[in-house]
């Protein structure tokens, strides 16, 4: 599932650079120095304590913070600034830590919202629901039900999202990233207050995803079992510097990993 | 049977003035659904496309426009006023003031209040203008079943057709194209409308322009009805009430509160008037609303506002 746009990208390429950042807010740093990158089809993983900085990365990342310092290479492409939406344009979509659903709409609607940008017909067409934006309507509602089948909610396209449960909420967003065919996909705690279950069915469709359409992943979590059974490589940020990199095997042996998620006496 | 015939008349006056008033409510609710501002400069819209209106209309047709083609392109004109208003106003008050709190963006409403009413004036002038896009005389309906029959008048049932087009119009744009969609989405989660590539700024355009041309829909009626004059931004005093009846949030709400105030006044005029003295019409909506505030804070068709503490 490739956005038609921009250059090609082979797998095993780097797919996103992040260089030598910083952020702060004020007076405090949120992240300093950290330079890690991602390459394309491959799961990758940003863990670390409370405070390190990993939903500010990935808001760096998606352009909802601007860094103070430092380059990111998205697609063989360098900035320092760029817009959420121009960002989702270029083919980053994400995920939210505490689920972000337009909770007026139903499940549909809101996997529907995932196609905005794909959407090309003009408004007076689409309101009369003639000719070719009626045509495009299908197209994009054919699409949309794919990812219905493949996330198994066929049963509550048409519900209201803030009548689902927690577990199925999450689905419902992870549709709508996947209605716009991201090439970078970035989840923010995609198991956070779920139970042993809905952890399972989501890791299973995080699997399947990077399988099926072939999405580069980035995740953000706090349940190291998880991480470590998902991904292909790992960064670990503490007090937002990066003090680790690598597989999960090297992760996990790492002994300032250890310190900094056990603590040591300073 | 008089008796009958003077409450129908009364109903329908009021019913119909209701429709007016949800005109002018219509363009609050949408720019609250969408950006949780509430713009207090709402009535200086009005004004701002009456006048633009009106006053191109008069200039065109003094230089010997036959009058349709005169009203076409006065109203283009006034639409493209409210267009560069609405630019204007994303690009210099709310663009530069995005993630600030609501209260701040209600505070930079009012400044644009000031702006728009003294720009307008400056503009187009500060006269009364006469505008007569509609007949103004009466219908008197059912003259057999009752004596005299019902007055009803001509502009009233325009004012009524004409948001009836609107609000399906609205309704499909909502419903039905990708930009409604966005705008929904947007008022439901600014950071995952972002994330879908929802440009805020051009959501906050789309929505302003779109208050615009509910103001200047508003402002054919009422420059019909009272001529096009300062007064009219008082109208945003009379949609408070409706506003608070039917809920911030929400369309249907807006009209189904317009036909309230409307007939509530129009009838407690008439049949509470001789017993607690005249003059109802003007506090009666403001203390239906307060009664709505104590029974149901969030409006008749507002959403249910719950707090987790």
């Amino acid at each position: 599932m490739r956005a038609p746009d921009g250059p090609p990208v082979t797998s095993g390429d780097v797919l996103l650079s992040i260089d030598n950042v910083s952020l702060s807010f004020g007076g405090v740093k949120a992240i300093s120095g950290v330079s890690f990158d991602i390459r394309k089809g491959e799961i990758r993983a940003i863990i670390g304590p409370n405070g390190a900085g990993k939903t500010s990365m990935l808001n760096i990342i998606n352009g909802f913070y601007h860094p103070q310092q430092g380059i990111i290479t998205f697609k063989g492409e360098a900035r320092t600034r760029m817009r959420p939406h121009d960002a989702a344009d270029g083919g980053i979509a994400r995920t939210f830590q505490n689920v972000a659903l337009f909770r007026g709409m139903s499940a549909l609607d809101n996997i529907m919202a995932g196609r905005t940008l794909k959407m090309k017909r003009n408004m007076f067409w689409q309101m009369l629901r003639i000719g070719p934006a009626l045509a495009e309507e299908v197209e994009h509602r054919h699409r949309v039900e794919e990812i219905i089948d493949f996330l198994k909610i066929q049963e509550i396209r048409r519900t209201p999202v803030s009548r689902l449960p927690y577990g199925l909420q999450k689905r419902v967003e992870l549709g709508r990233a996947l209605a716009m065919e991201p090439e970078l996909l970035l989840f923010d705690e995609p198991m956070a207050g779920m139970n042993i279950e809905e952890k399972e069915d989501m890791s299973r469709f995080i699997l399947d995803v990077n399988e099926h359409y072939g999405t580069t992943i980035a995740l953000i979590e706090h349940d190291m079992g998880v991480v470590m059974d998902l991904s292909d490589r790992v960064v670990v940020l503490d007090h937002g510097i990066k003090i680790a990199d690598g597989t999960p095997a090297e992760v996990k042996s790492n002994q300032a990993v250890i310190d900094a998620y056990l603590g040591v006496a300073h | 049977m008089i008796l009958f015939g003077q409450f129908l008349e009364v109903l329908v006056s009021g019913l119909l003035a209701g429709v007016l008033y949800s005109l002018v409510a219509l363009g609050f609710v949408l720019i609250f659904k969408a950006s949780g501002v509430f713009n207090f400069a709402q009535g200086a819209m009005v004004l701002l496309a009456g006048l633009a209106l009106v006053r191109s209309l008069d200039m065109m047709v003094a230089n010997g426009l036959p009058f349709w083609a005169a009203i076409m392109l006065a109203l283009l004109f006034a639409a493209l006023v409210m267009a560069i208003t609405a630019f204007m106003v994303e690009r210099f008050v709310l663009g530069p003031l995005i993630n600030q709190d609501g209260l701040t963006l209600f505070m930079s409403t009012i400044g644009v209040t000031f702006i728009i009413e003294g720009g307008a004036q400056m503009l187009f002038g500060s006269d009364v203008y006469p505008l007569r896009l509609f007949p103004s005389d009466a219908w008197f309906l059912f003259e057999d079943s009752f004596p005299g029959g019902i007055l009803v008048s001509k502009i009233d049932v325009w004012g009524g057709l004409i948001a009836a087009v609107l609000v399906v119009g609205l309704a499909l744009f909502f419903q039905k194209t990708k930009t409604g969609r966005a705008l929904r989405a947007v008022a439901d989660d600014h950071a995952a409308a972002q994330s879908v590539g929802i440009s805020l700024n051009w959501i906050w355009f789309i929505v302003w322009l779109v208050a615009g041309l509910v103001a200047l829909v508003a402002a054919t009626v009422w420059g019909t009805k009272l001529g096009v004059q300062f007064s009219i931004t008082f109208l945003a005093l009379k949609a408070l009430p409706v506003l608070i009846i039917g809920g911030f949030t929400s369309v249907p709400g807006a009209i189904v509160g317009g036909l309230i105030v409307g007939a509530g006044e129009k009838l407690a005029e008439a049949y509470l008037g001789p017993f607690i003295g005249g003059g109802i019409e003007y506090w009666f909506a403001y203390v239906l609303a307060l009664v709505v505030l104590m029974a149901r804070p969030q409006g008749l068709f507002g959403e249910r506002i719950i707090e987790r503490i």
